[in-house]
């Protein structure tokens, strides 16, 4: 398995952005990026003429669209072709998100609870949504330096509340790049994990190498493969959010392994059966080696925290004294551990879980990174549920 | 050789007309190698600085929660000056044609074969019923006036 560094809200000129795709993409490849979705407002004008960028600058381009409308904006990738924005309803979202998925799309709620009309015109999500099993992923964290901001808060508890709820969301960032400009502030990257095989074409070679090395006219087709890969990685969940460092999770259970995104079933036996008891282990991992010389953070002492529908599980220390900042050209750590999930009461269920890294950047303490879940399924047995 | 006049529509909208679309069919009866946009309203600017700032206090009511307002309110200077927002979309017999989504009030806009104005698709100009549609994101000023010319550069074939 392979995470792939995103940039997942854009524009260009063909919208309100004031930039090329040219000067998108070689701006996105600088900051160490391996794919962007393109998500002009209400157009996918811009998107023609992008083979030849990707291969200019090794960069993935994904086709989408950010759905522009008077009551919420609806960012929407993976798409064949255009979806009407225009027949949106209040009250009816769920018919514009199933033209999206019949063109083989996803969509997922932008910044939604940006201060909306007249500040910033349909920013704010007004829409009613029938069924939220429909939505794939909501940005919760707009802009640069997105995890201080108030109005990411609240999108980050919408996601979390939704989770509670039952629903299986994505969560990703977006930092709605409008123009190339430097900034201090944090830039987030939204990392999907896409399969070894979706990476390697039928010669077996490595297909980011390709791009990297500019291919070929013949081999055009190729960059179809890992296109697919990542919608279907965003699709299932397969993704972790940071500012800095990337951080992942793998449970236990049984023998097998569940990754972020994947269902753990849970059999519940009766209260006196033995196996109640069996453990799952999180196998956690925080790479300071992402995106080598593109952030830095303050020596100190990380806070790795365990969260589920019951609250924060668990937290443990992250101690990288040295060398948590990656800008100094040396030999980068990957702090690693596993820790055993607390065996619940009886009454309780875990319904998912994610990791989250927290500590103080630029004087904040914050959200550094975040995961998003493994969820778990009650197979009920025995007349136990 | 004479451009063909398609259409010069001109109307008024106000702050009610706010999130609707206002739909301009046309017809196009021959093809052509290129058809002409040129898209204006004013004013741009809610100039009356009081309004405006109601205005905004109105919104945070609905988007911002309680304890965080009259840190809003305080700096509701970020979100001025308020700005009419109305954009172009175009259809032809076939489908979408692109968007201009963006806040420039005087837009001079084409289609033809090969190339388009960013934002709109290239593509055949083809004979058959066309559409644009102005979306009105937001009015803030009491009254906004727009116009739209559509033409094409050549006369059509008789």
């Amino acid at each position: 398995m392979k995470w792939i560094a995103c940039e997942l809200h854009t524009h260009t000129l063909h919208s309100d952005g004031r930039q090329t795709l040219q000067e998108l993409a070689e701006g996105a490849a600088q900051l160490g990026f391996d794919a962007i979705a393109l998500t002009d407002h209400n157009t996918m004008s811009g998107l023609v003429g992008k083979e030849e960028v990707e291969r200019e600058y090794g960069l993935i381009i994904v086709p989408g669209m950010e759905w522009t409308t008077f009551y919420g904006h609806m960012v929407t990738i993976g798409l064949s072709e255009y979806a009407d924005w225009r027949e949106a309803m209040q009250q009816d979202i769920d018919r514009g998100i199933e033209s999206v998925h019949r063109l083989g799309g996803i969509a997922g709620l932008a910044h939604p609870f940006r201060v909306g009309s007249p500040a910033c015109t349909g920013c704010f999500w007004e829409y009613e949504i029938g069924d939220w099993n429909a939505v794939d992923y909501i940005e919760v964290w707009s802009g640069t330096f997105p995890s201080i901001q108030t109005d990411n808060h609240r999108a980050y508890r919408l996601w979390t509340d939704k989770l509670n709820e039952g629903y299986r969301i994505a969560a990703t960032s977006g930092r709605d790049w409008h123009v190339q400009s430097d900034t201090d502030e944090p830039i987030s990257v939204t990392y999907l994990e896409v399969g070894d095989a979706a990476c390697a074409k039928q010669d077996g070679s490595d297909i980011q190498a390709d791009i990297e090395k500019g291919a070929s006219e013949s081999e055009q087709e190729s960059f179809a493969i890992p296109e697919v890969a990542l919608i279907q990685a965003l699709r299932e969940g397969r993704a972790s959010v940071t500012i800095g460092p990337l951080l992942s999770m793998v449970l236990e259970a049984a023998g097998e392994s569940y990754r972020i995104g994947s269902v753990l079933p849970v059999t519940k036996m009766n209260e006196s059966d033995e196996k109640m008891t069996a453990t799952i282990t999180a196998k956690l991992s925080v790479d300071f080696s992402v995106r080598p010389g593109q952030w830095s953070l303050a020596e100190q002492t990380f806070k790795l925290k365990l969260c589920s529908n019951l609250g924060e599980e668990i937290a443990v220390n992250v101690i990288d004294s040295t060398q948590q900042s990656n800008d100094t050209g040396t030999l980068h750590p990957k702090f690693e551990t596993s820790i055993e999930l607390p065996v619940l009461p009886t009454d309780l269920f875990r319904k998912w879980l994610r990791a989250e890294l927290w500590g103080t950047v630029q004087g904040a303490h914050t959200r550094i990174a975040f995961t998003n879940a493994v969820y778990f399924e009650s197979t009920a047995e025995g007349g136990a549920d | 050789m004479n451009a063909l006049k398609l259409l010069d529509t001109q109307g008024r909208v106000t702050p009610e007309d706010s999130r609707t679309h206002i739909r301009i069919p046309f017809e196009l009866n021959t093809s052509c190698s290129r058809l002409n946009f040129r898209f204006e309203y004013a004013p741009k600017v809610l100039e009356d600085r009081e309004q405006a700032v109601k205005l905004l206090q109105d919104s945070y009511e609905i988007y911002i929660l309680p304890e965080q307002r009259e840190q809003a309110n305080a700096r509701a200077e970020r979100h001025l000056p308020l700005k009419n927002l109305i954009t172009l979309s175009l259809d032809d017999a076939q489908g979408y044609r692109g968007a201009c989504h963006r806040h420039d009030p005087l837009q001079e806009l084409f289609v033809s074969q090969h190339e388009a104005s960013p934002g709109l698709m290239a593509g055949e100009v083809a004979a058959g019923s066309w559409n644009v549609t102005l979306s009105l994101h937001c009015i803030v000023t009491d009254i906004c006036d727009y116009r739209l010319q559509i033409w094409t550069p050549e006369e059509a074939d008789a």
